[in-house]
């Protein structure tokens, strides 16, 4: 993509933290964080705004809510192929990967389904039939895909928010690794990575913030490398008949994931990796706790 | 909570896999950065406009008061729409009985009390508690619900522009009040009168009651007045009350707060000559408890550079004495009628006010009157007034950047115009243009923000239009 108006309305603020600096920032519908271990203020900055910069050609590329993004261009496309940029390409053929592997239960398709679940805590559950048309509309295997083309049937439509946040964090630790030796730690909205070690040599700590109104935090984290994610929010529900409905949904049935953990932490080497599998883990339902334990990974999960 | 020990499972390797290719495929991507969307955010409960009204009072009859006032402040900020209605039953002793019932309906954005600066600002606070419906208007674009970093916690986040005033966009809210006013002569000189109000709106309520005994001395031409009132206001601000001086985050903050206020009124009305009536007020007033704003914040900047460093939520003291002297005039000069009055005002946050107010009723044919009218205002800043605080100082006890309590001077012009329709009834409509001016660019300013407005008053213009008659 060609740079248009680079206007660097990205700033967001910097503040002296532990050690360093912090650099927050708002994108992608969350607040963004860089902790960086540096004394030099004006280095700080600038590596903020390069996390700033990276995240925010992300978002303007794969967020939904932009008609100009790549993705709001393909679910324009009405039956069309649409041939995609490299880029593009590579997190789709991924995202086509990750939904063979998770036997169809992660979907990029699956986000129409949000025209009938409504998690706002009401007990206003949509009927089987509102879920069973708007079903007809997901499912990656009615999508044709051969990389770099895509063609994505007429009132089918496509999200990377189950992934782009995530693939932004890595990417942002990339770049960062390429231009500075500064310790950093990256958090978008909770999907968090780091570069390496502190510059003492120590972990970084990361606080789990209770799912509970009121209590304080559920545990800390300590990561020296990798990434860590959490799914999963205790205040987006339905509730009818004393049953709980989270806002988890299985893309293959349109309904909710019963019995789903209130929120799943995952430690994965990279933020796209960990963010699948708190997610996967979640959709597992009261065997998330299992399902974790049988791919080894280190979770945490709150019930 | 329960710890998952380390292994490597299947998916996870297959993964892991992907992943690498993933990256090594996409690799690192050019520099074309877009600008920036992000935006949003929950205003406090702003200024209440009031509505002014002309009650006359006319013996053994029922008089019917309905108006509207639409209030808007410059710059897309408060808006207000006030209907009004009142009703006052006059007795053929004496006796008045009123009931007064307002709605307000408030949108707008009010400064957050951050400085403005040449970058964009983020703030952040908590979003909207479940069971809340109707407070939130992220259908204007303002405001974005976010998801706090490490946790699930949902917040809300909006921006401010480089080189704005930060505005806080947000709530619509609407207040719903009630006034009943009771006066009844118990001697041919003697009147005493009980009042009550309820005021309530989303997160703030407000309760009153008063008491007062006015006697007629020297054949009526003094009329001595004192009353008192009692007021108790419950703030439950949307998402709790910020500890004072605490950073702004987006966590849901402390529980409900409340104040009490007394006050007490004592005048005397003269009648001077046989055109010319004088009334001398003194009040005293105390208030005790939360008198904070649980919305605002204040900017605590970079001491070289003036760059914010961070937020924190304001911290007002928690008592408050009030004073004020009030003298007024009306003069009739021929056909037309003059009011003349001028107010001091001292109070214990170090505020010093003065107001003088001139308005003249001429009447142009029997059933029509204009009345222009013109009031100026000054006020000095209370002794914790900051634009904003610098860091590393040590934090004062209480703080605000509150405009209201900054120093200003204000004016307003305006006109209303008043048409007898019928014997009892008139309609009248009035205009008004409210200005504040203050100092932009305080001495105390640092680096960049010398070159800010740092004044955060507002302009503003208001319409009323109402209709009133009484009826047998």
């Amino acid at each position: 993509m060609a740079s248009k108006s680079v206007t660097k309305s990205y700033d967001g603020v910097l503040t002296p933290a532990e050690n360093g600096f912090v650099y927050r920032f708002g994108a992608m519908g969350s607040p963004c964080e860089v902790r960086m271990e540096t004394g030099d203020a004006d280095l700080a900055l600038r590596l903020g705004e390069i996390v700033a910069a990276s995240a925010l050609r992300i978002e303007h590329k794969y967020s939904r809510y932009r008609d100009d993004s790549v993705v709001s261009q393909i679910n324009a496309s009405r039956g069309m192929p649409v041939r995609l940029d490299e880029e593009t390409a590579s997190l789709i053929g991924y995202a086509a990967q990750c939904y063979t592997l998770s036997h169809g239960q992660f979907d990029i398709t699956s986000g129409v389904l949000r025209r009938v679940w409504r998690f706002d805590g009401s007990d206003n559950l949509p009927t089987p039939s509102d879920v069973e048309t708007v079903l007809a509309l997901v499912g990656w295997s009615k999508v044709g895909w051969r990389s770099p083309v895509l063609t994505l049937p007429d009132g089918m439509e496509i999200d990377l928010g189950g992934i782009a946040k995530e693939y932004a964090v890595d990417c942002a630790i990339q770049r960062l690794k390429t231009v500075s030796d500064v310790p950093a730690l990256i958090n978008f909205g909770g999907d968090l990575r780091v570069t390496g070690p502190r510059a003492n040599g120590e972990r970084w700590r990361v606080a789990i913030e209770s799912v509970e109104a009121g209590s304080r935090s559920e545990g800390v984290i300590e990561l020296s490398e990798g990434a860590v994610t959490t799914s999963g929010d205790a205040r987006r529900y339905l509730m009818k008949a004393g049953v709980r409905y989270g806002h988890i949904l299985d893309p293959r049935t349109g309904w909710p994931v019963e019995s789903a953990p209130r929120s799943v932490t995952v430690a994965a080497p990279t933020c796209v990796e960990a963010g699948l599998l708190s997610t996967l883990a979640m959709l597992q339902g009261q065997d998330a706790w299992a399902f974790l334990k049988s791919e080894g990974v280190k979770a945490w999960v709150l019930s | 909570m329960q710890l998952i020990p380390h292994t490597t499972g299947n998916l996870t390797r297959t993964l892991g896999l992907l992943t690498a290719s993933l990256f090594a495929a996409t690799g690192l991507h050019a520099q074309d950065i877009s600008p920036a969307a992000s935006h949003s955010a929950y205003g406090p409960s702003p200024d209440k406009a009031s509505a002014t009204q002309d009650t006359a009072s006319d013996l053994g009859m029922t008089r019917i008061d309905t108006a509207i006032l639409f209030y808007q402040e410059a710059g897309g900020r408060v808006k207000a729409t006030e209907p009004v209605t009142s009703v006052t039953f006059n007795g053929t002793d004496g006796e008045v009985l009123s009931v007064k019932l307002t709605a307000d309906a408030l949108t707008g954005a009010t400064p957050n009390g951050a400085t403005p600066w040449k970058n964009t600002q983020t703030f952040i606070t908590p979003s909207k508690g479940q069971g809340v419906q109707t407070t939130t208007t992220s259908a204007s674009g303002h405001s974005k619900t976010v998801t706090l970093p490490g946790t699930d916690i949902v917040a809300s986040q909006y921006t401010a522009e480089p080189h704005t005033l930060p505005l806080d966009y947000g709530f619509r809210d609407t207040r719903y009040a009630v006034d009943v006013g009771y006066t009844t002569p118990i001697d041919p000189v003697t009147r005493l009168s009980v009042g009550g109000s309820f005021s309530s709106e989303q997160d703030f309520k407000s309760a009153s009651v008063s008491f007062g005994a006015a006697r007629d001395l020297f054949d009526k031409n003094t009329t001595v007045s004192a009353g008192i009132n009692l007021e108790y206001d419950k703030s439950d601000p949307y998402f709790g009350t910020p500890q004072p001086l605490s950073i702004m985050s987006g966590l849901t903050k402390g529980g409900s707060q409340s104040k009490g206020v007394f006050n007490a009124v004592l005048g005397v009305t003269q009648v001077m000559n046989r055109n010319w009536l004088a009334q001398v007020n003194y009040s005293l007033g105390a208030a005790n408890g939360y008198q904070t704003d649980p919305y605002r914040i204040l900017s605590v900047v970079n001491g070289q550079t003036g760059a914010p460093v961070r937020y924190l939520y304001e911290a007002r003291p928690k008592s408050r004495i009030r004073q004020s002297l009030y003298v007024g005039n009306k003069i009739a000069f021929g056909p037309t009628v003059t009011d003349l009055s001028a107010r001091l005002y001292h109070d214990s946050w170090g505020i010093t006010s003065v107001t003088a107010e001139i308005a003249e009723r001429v009447p142009i044919t029997s059933w029509l009157y204009v009345e222009p009218h013109a009031r100026y205002y000054s006020q000095s800043k209370a002794n914790f007034f900051h634009d904003f605080l610098i860091d590393g100082q040590a934090l004062p006890e209480f703080a605000s950047s509150d405009s209201r309590l900054a120093k200003f001077t204000a004016t307003t012009v305006g006109l209303k115009l008043g048409l007898k329709l019928t014997t009892n009834g008139e309609l009248y409509m009035r205009a008004d243009s409210y200005s504040q001016t203050g100092d932009r660019h305080p001495a105390t300013a640092i680096g960049d923000l010398q070159s800010e407005n740092l004044f955060t008053g507002i302009k503003a213009t208001s319409v009323m239009v109402g209709y009133t008659f009484a009826f047998e």
